[in-house]
């Protein structure tokens, strides 16, 4: 820093290195606290079961500090996204040296977790996502304990993120941005420990939980995911709470005029599914993300 | 003056994409400034530039855009504000995305012109010198020379980012231009005349503008190559000793990183080329490792 102060990008390790090597990454942006209270969470437990595990396990609680400590998506002064700057480059500035030097001691690593909470101006269901054709990291994410296993198909900003960097990832989201919500790191870290777990590296007697109670995700591709936008400018005030069912016609929410309350637009669902991301944040433009739909089953 | 595009907006007016045609008929040239809200020095061109034409009669059309991203432009935000955003990641766009994709798709679909000319300022932490950058050959460099700015930086990059304005008007075809001049968050006066006056010689040799203008200021041809870049090694407060467009020789003082409490010297800087600076670290407070002058070999 310019005043000499140092700041440190911390990982943990846990195991005893005879056997895979899994890694979880939190905080890749500042505005992401569940992600960083599920690596707590994750770092707590294995600690209390270290001498049980087989392979080892590298937590990296928090990699962009600076925007953390201001709890805002980029780094600051530099302003830029960490996850559009991998792979990084070796000699230049902070956030590039970041990205490198994190890809470089990922070297190796046989399943790469990604915990994020959610968009700063969205709550999301407990989800998954995977890189379309990662077959290994799909059947991993099965046991994520998340509603919903999303099969992406790269977009062209996805080079440049983190989890593109490594063939075997696995971005876990739930919450709302930006804030702690009662239960999602809970469910989250249950869901990396069941990982763990069915790597082999988390014996069955050190999991907190019954293997029963782990969700049963749907597995969904892009195809499935509707995504809903305001087509007025105007406040967005929901009618529904995320992950709850709806049917083809049913409304989502309502579009007002900010000053009147007049009626704008009503958004309603496409399909019959559930509410996998839902706008919390209400001021929208037309063309604004307001909610997804996932379409799956009713009785999921 | 007419407007392009148009999108409503809570709490206040409607977002507008407004330009100035002049003109008629072949060949025909769009000018576009002020993707990025807080570069202002393309603004002060473009309105030049408008200006000029106002009272010469064209063999050709120009459409001149003095400012894309108004919002940001009126909260001093490099990004759109709603969304934080960046205009120019966003194309090719979609008429049905978000606001900045549906700005980006209204854009791209209106400068369908011979040649296009997007104009930037450094960021509001560095100046450079009013400059040109093409492909390594083709066309483009020619216009580019035609321009007579005080440089020409052949260099591949811009055209490989398909996600940016000048790799989408590449990909349609079209000849693009990228024009840099000044610094970000500021309004460089004389650097926006110069850019002004490359931009009526590129006219002037097309055919367009039956007017010469002033002779050319062409100092600096170059690709990577000939430019020398210089990074600080250490954070700290950068004092510097030249500005952009001083001319200098091996061994010149460039300026000095010196400690925040106290002002002791903590790293030097001389030139090891000959040349022309042509970019200028202007914020004091420098992080470890980053860029802070370059200096590019003048032609013979």
């Amino acid at each position: 820093m310019p005043t000499g102060e140092r700041v440190d990008i911390v990982r943990r390790r846990f195991g005893n290195g005879e056997g895979p090597r899994f890694a979880l990454v939190a905080g890749v942006r500042g505005d992401t606290p569940e992600g960083i209270r599920v690596a707590h969470k994750v770092c707590a437990h294995l600690q209390e079961h270290n001498s049980a595990l087989t392979g080892t396990v590298d937590i990296y609680p928090c990699v962009n500090p600076l925007a953390a400590h201001r709890g805002i998506r980029r780094w600051p002064f530099f302003d830029q996204d960490l996850n559009r700057r991998f792979p990084g480059r070796a000699n230049a500035h902070a956030p590039d040296r970041v990205a490198y030097r994190l890809v470089e001691d990922l070297q190796g690593i046989d399943q790469l977790v990604e915990v994020r909470g959610a968009h700063s101006a969205f709550t999301e269901a407990l989800q998954a996502h995977i890189r379309k054709g990662d077959d290994n990291s799909l059947e991993i994410a099965k046991h994520a304990n998340v509603e919903v296993v999303w099969e992406r198909t790269p977009g062209p900003s996805s080079p440049s993120t983190l989890v593109y960097q490594f063939r075997d990832s696995i971005v876990l989201e739930g919450g709302t941005g930006n804030r702690l919500t009662s239960g999602v790191a809970n469910d989250l870290t249950n869901g990396v420990l069941n990982i763990l777990n069915v790597m082999g590296i988390l014996p069955d007697e050190c999991l907190p939980f019954h293997w029963a109670g782990v969700a049963r995700p749907s597995v969904v591709g892009d195809d499935s995911v509707y995504r809903l936008r305001s087509e007025m400018g105007g406040l967005f005030l929901p009618k529904v709470k995320p992950w709850d069912c709806v049917k083809s016609g049913d409304s989502i929410g309502d579009v007002v005029d900010p000053i009147s309350g007049r009626q704008l637009q009503n958004i309603v669902a496409p399909v019959e599914g559930r509410v996998l991301a839902l706008r919390e944040q209400p001021v929208v433009l037309p063309g604004t993300m307001v909610a997804r739909v996932v379409r799956v089953e009713p009785n999921v | 003056m007419s407007e392009v595009y148009r999108l409503d907006a809570p709490y206040r007016g409607a977002y507008k994409l407004e330009r100035l045609t002049f003109g008629s008929g072949s060949p025909s040239i769009s000018v576009v400034a002020g993707l990025h809200g807080n570069e202002l020095n393309g603004l002060h061109t473009c309105n030049i530039v408008a200006a000029l034409l106002k009272m010469i009669r064209l063999n050709g059309t120009v459409h001149i855009y003095p400012s894309i991203n108004t919002f940001g432009m009126d909260q001093g935000t490099k990004r759109w504000p709603l969304d934080d955003q960046d205009i120019n990641k966003a194309f090719p766009g979609d008429p049905e995305g978000s606001a900045v994709e549906r700005i980006a798709h209204a854009l791209l679909e209106s400068t369908d012109t011979d040649i296009c000319i997007d104009i930037h300022s450094a960021s509001p932490l560095m100046r450079e010198i009013p400059q040109v950058r093409v492909p390594f050959s083709g066309k483009e460099v020619e216009y580019a020379r035609a321009m007579g700015l005080p440089m020409v930086w052949r260099r591949e990059g811009d055209r490989l980012d398909t996600t940016g304005l000048i790799g989408a008007w590449r990909s349609q075809g079209r000849a693009a231009l990228h024009l840099i001049g000044g610094r970000g968050a500021t309004l460089d006066v004389a650097a926006s005349r110069t850019m002004a006056n490359g931009i009526m010689r590129l006219l002037y040799n097309l055919g367009v503008l039956p007017v010469p203008v002033d002779a050319d200021e062409n100092k600096v041809d170059t690709t990577k190559s000939g430019v020398e870049y210089i990074y600080g090694q250490v954070g700290g407060f950068w004092v510097p000793e030249v500005r952009v467009g001083d001319e200098v020789k091996p061994g010149h003082l460039l300026g000095k990183i010196t400690e925040v409490v106290g002002g002791g010297l903590l790293q030097e800087f001389r030139a090891e080329s000959a040349g022309l600076v042509v970019t200028a670290r202007t914020y004091p407070v420098v992080h470890a490792q980053e860029l802070l002058i370059r200096i590019a070999a003048i032609m013979e």
